[in-house]
């Protein structure tokens, strides 16, 4: 019998804390930024309101109101760099603190790409497998060859044909989950060029949502623990630590559910985010964990991760 | 109900034994997991879990259309430093629904295929085993072949193998029965496994098909080396050249049965009455250093006399 | 080792001659494959005599194989598949001999693209694991083939390749044979764009002279002597034309003389039909074995 004990244990997974639900108040990029304080006070005014519904209402579900709920809020530092933390955190802050909402947690958006030398984003492109189109029977070329991650049949390209050969006629792409009709998606996942990779919008914000839920590992490992920051940030980005904890007495970062509540325009990115979620393979261990978890708080949870999901648009 | 897999073995493309360390490295195929590895009684090292996703006909001796979907789980495995082997299987299971389910469904049962519709054991065991042409039906075998070639493709090996060798095939099918096994070697590189054991299926059912495909492989590409030696028909040194290299590489991996569950080390026994591998490898093995010594007698008289 | 052959012009003999050298390596105990890579024209089983696949094959050949359509392509051991009688006696100690054959109907490809070129490479180094000798026979002139050979190759450093060019002893070839590897979007400027370093491809690359009278032999015993000296004087100037071409004597690896059965027949000479039927010259054979030998001699490859 193989005995693997020798250099490596069976497998050990970690477990984690979690809250009951993450929220997350906004998104900040470049052009957030520049249109000045005042368009984010505004935001966080209209964010309020459903922050304190979610509350309510997660209340309502857990014995004796004591709902977990922790808040946090994610800046761009991967597409565009902007501004530099001691300035701009506390500027975040105050707009916060105007509206009475608490941020627990933030977020650096590279963290999804890379925090504390684990390499995330890859992390969790290795663990796609792509829904098969009817007739898959073998192997295809997995997204890391590719860069695309659809929910279908992409339609026949012309181009490689052969010569003398009858032309390739256009057909429709087919969502392979598909009601009567289809809603053909297809997901850029990174590009490359000379500078390196670059990941995508939407698979940095998948793997934010793993994140939130608590389901990625490392080597069994939890990858990116919160470091409590009190007070006086840094000048550079990179000094920041991946997630910072600003709330000491905020309950986990992660949660057995989580909610965004987003500017619509990224409604787009979010149905990419679905999309690649749903073909995403978490850890049967780590399910199974959470899973206890959440039954020994007699909380019941979606089978599906996508379901596990919600959204406010505004 | 049934659980089906094919094993591909073949030579790993270096000149020498790769070092324990780089296993890592070379079967590091999920981000994020270890490579699993043991030392004793030789290297042997096993790659993370991979799935597969799939949507597609399932065989068929009677050729019926059964549909089937669900992942399949893959692995890769390197023995002492040497020897590659890609091994895929899936659990057949008959669906609760006609029709597909979200992608998420299936994604929560890893190495589970689901059957839409009707389904008997016997008819998709046989249709599996038959080695049918390569078509619209699931095809373990050419995902185990993938997931070699990746390994393959490491940069750390020099694609300088001491010899060159076909990869085997082994499809295997395992149920719950009285323990019993059935082993057909086929023309050219095909051969078939069909398994019974007690209880559950576990990945130990597993490792002993694959504990088999790499002895079986052993086995082939000894013979092979050796025939194509021309014992008798060459001369001495050219006979010597060509079997070295089955000496350098080959004759210190036979364990038969070494990484086995002890409740599966009946089947192994039964696998050595009949075929026999071990007689057969032991006569080879005699044969070769026969050969060797004989040769080496035959030079040295040469040179003094 | 990787063995591409590739020609200006169509009807040069390559084909021919590669596969006939595949099959003199066989006997030599080696293990070969010949691929099929004259896309526009998937004929080589003819050549082989493999009836199932003498236009191509319908069980999946290279064709399909390349779109992504099936997973492995189709292989035929000639050995027992060759409706040649002394083709399937094979001799003690020979080596495997497969050939891969392109799809019936099959055509060129009118361009290649990112994962046709991985599939490619993936074949390349597979068939590496299993053969010592892979003979890839090319579409004729600059054709997407020959792209796709030299961006595989690219891709697989660590596997030796080399490259025949075949041609024959006219004008028009021998300037033909220069301009594919040196002229403008020939092997050594395309090799470059994929990242071929262009002196090295340069050692990599031999040429062949294919159906070659020669001026010694009996054949010209009946010739008057004005024909004689005129023909020699034309032999003469081609020779300078083919030094100053690069196409001369260091860079050729061998050179085939004319076979009468080879000029009424493309297929593989066996040793039967020179020492049974005595149909096929010896010498013919000679240059065949002899041309299987030197594809693998490094010495005959050491840079110029
Ligand atoms: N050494 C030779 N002597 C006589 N005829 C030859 C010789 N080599 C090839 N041929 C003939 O030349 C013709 C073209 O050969 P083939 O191999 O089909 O060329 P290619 O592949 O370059 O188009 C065929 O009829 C073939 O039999
Ligand atoms: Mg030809």
């Amino acid at each position: 019998m193989t005995s693997f004990s020798e250099v490596t244990a069976e497998r050990q997974i970690k477990s984690g804390p979690l809250s009951h639900v993450s929220v997350e108040l906004g998104h900040l990029y470049m052009e957030d930024f520049q249109a000045g304080p005042d368009r984010l006070r505004q935001q966080f005014a209209m964010v309020a309101p459903w922050l304190e519904t979610v509350r309510r209402s997660w209340q309502n579900r857990t014995p004796g109101g004591r709902a977990r709920i922790s808040t946090c809020f994610l800046i761009d530092d991967y597409f565009s760099r902007f501004s530099t933390p001691d300035e701009l955190v506390p500027m975040i802050l105050d707009a916060a603190a105007e509206n009475d909402l608490v941020i627990d947690y933030l977020a650096r958006e590279s963290a999804c790409a890379e925090a504390d030398g684990v390499k995330l984003a890859k992390l969790v492109e290795d663990r796609l497998v792509p829904d098969p189109p009817p007739g898959t029977h073998s192997w295809r070329p997995p997204p890391h060859e590719t860069g695309w991650l659809a929910n279908g049949t992409r339609s026949p390209v012309a181009g490689a044909g052969q010569a003398m050969k009858p032309q390739i006629r256009w057909e429709p792409p087919t969502q392979n989950a598909k009601r009567g009709h289809s809603i053909f998606v297809d997901v850029e996942l990174w590009n490359d060029d000379n500078r390196g990779r670059t990941w995508s919008c939407p698979f940095l914000a998948a793997v934010w949502q793993l994140l939130r839920l608590g389901l990625l590992r490392n080597e069994g490992r939890l990858p990116v623990q919160p470091v409590q920051v009190d007070g006086g940030f840094p000048r550079d980005w990179d000094e920041l630590p991946p997630v910072v904890k600003l709330n000491k007495s905020a309950t986990p970062f992660s949660a057995y559910t989580t909610m965004s509540v987003l500017s619509t325009r990224f409604l787009q990115v979010e149905l990419a985010v679905r999309t690649i979620l749903s073909q995403v393979s978490v850890d049967e261990e780590v399910l199974k964990q959470v899973l206890s978890r959440s039954t020994d708080e007699d909380l019941r949870l979606e089978e599906e991760l996508v379901d596990r999901i919600s959204y406010v648009f505004l | 109900m049934l659980i089906m897999g094919e094993v591909r073995t073949g030579l790993l493309q270096n000149s020498a034994e790769i070092e324990e360390r780089d296993h890592q490295t070379v079967l590091g195929l999920l981000a994020g997991e270890r490579v699993r590895m043991s030392r004793r009684p030789i290297v042997y090292a096993v790659s993370p879990d991979l799935l597969t996703g799939v949507d597609c006909r399932l065989p068929s001796a009677s050729n019926a259309r059964i549909r089937g979907v669900g992942t399949l789980v893959s692995r890769a495995t390197i023995t002492g430093g040497r020897i590659l082997q890609g091994s895929s299987y899936v659990r057949v299971v008959r669906g609760e629904v006609n029709h597909r389910l979200p992608w998420s469904h299936y994604l929560a049962r890893p190495g589970v295929v689901e059957v839409l519709g009707k389904v008997s054991a016997p008819d998709l065991a046989g249709g599996f085993l038959a080695f049918g042409p390569p078509g619209e039906q699931l095809d373990l075998g050419s995902v185990s072949d993938r997931f070699m070639d990746v390994v393959q493709e490491s940069a750390l090996l020099d694609l300088r193998a001491p010899f060159r060798s076909d990869r085997t095939r082994l499809r295997w099918v395992a149920e719950t029965g009285e323990p019993g096994v059935h082993f057909i070697l086929g023309e050219s590189t095909g051969r078939t496994l069909r398994l019974t054991h007690h209880g559950e299926f576990s990945p130990a059912v597993v490792d002993l098909c694959e504990d088999l495909a790499l002895h079986d492989w052993l086995l082939t590409a000894l013979l092979t080396i050796v025939q194509r030696a021309r014992i008798g028909g060459a001369s001495r040194p050219e006979v010597s050249a060509r079997l070295a290299p089955a000496v350098d590489t080959l004759l210190h991996l036979w364990m038969p049965g070494a990484r086995i569950h002890p409740s599966l080390a009946p089947l192994w026994e039964n696998l050595e009455r009949t075929p026999g591998f071990s007689r057969q490898w032991q006569s080879l093995v005699e044969r070769v250093r026969d050969q060797l010594a004989v040769n080496t007698l035959a030079l040295l008289r040469e040179t003094n006399g | 080792m990787l063995v591409f052959a590739i020609s200006d012009k169509g009807g040069t003999g390559r084909s021919v001659t590669s596969s006939n050298i595949v099959y003199r390596r066989a006997l030599q105990g080696q293990d070969v494959c010949y691929l099929d890579f004259d896309f526009g024209s998937p004929t080589v089983g003819a050549i082989f005599r493999v009836s199932t696949a003498s236009r191509g094959t319908t069980r999946g050949g290279m064709h399909r194989y390349l779109q992504g359509e099936i997973t492995e392509p189709s292989r035929i051991d000639v050995w027992t598949e060759s409706d040649r009688d002394t083709i399937r006696a094979k001799p003690a100690g020979a080596g495997q001999m497969v050939l891969l054959p392109g799809d019936q109907g099959g055509g060129e490809f009118a361009t290649f693209d990112a994962e046709m070129l991985k599939r490619c490479v993936r074949l390349f180094a597979k068939l590496h694991e299993q053969f010592d000798l892979i003979m890839v026979d090319l579409s004729a002139g600059r054709s997407f083939a020959a792209h796709l050979a030299l961006a595989a190759t690219a891709q697989l450093p660590k596997i030796p390749a080399r490259w025949l060019v075949f041609h024959r002893w006219t004008r028009q070839h021998i300037i033909a044979a220069n301009g594919l590897v040196k002229g403008e979007h020939g092997l050594l400027d395309v090799g470059r764009e994929y990242g071929h370093d262009p002196g090295a491809l340069t050692d990599r690359i031999r040429f062949v002279r294919t159906a070659v009278l020669e001026l010694g032999s009996g054949d010209f015993a009946h010739l008057r002597p004005a024909q004689r000296s005129w023909l020699n004087e034309i032999d003469r100037e081609l020779r300078e034309l083919a030094t100053r071409n690069g196409v001369g004597l260091t860079t050729m690896l061998g050179k085939v003389p004319l076979d009468p059965v080879l000029q009424w027949r493309e297929q593989l000479i066996s040793d039967e039909d020179v020492a049974g039927t005595e149909i096929a010259n010896a010498e013919t054979v000679f240059a065949f074995d002899d041309l299987a030998k030197k594809i693998v001699d490094d010495t005959a490859w050491e840079g110029l």
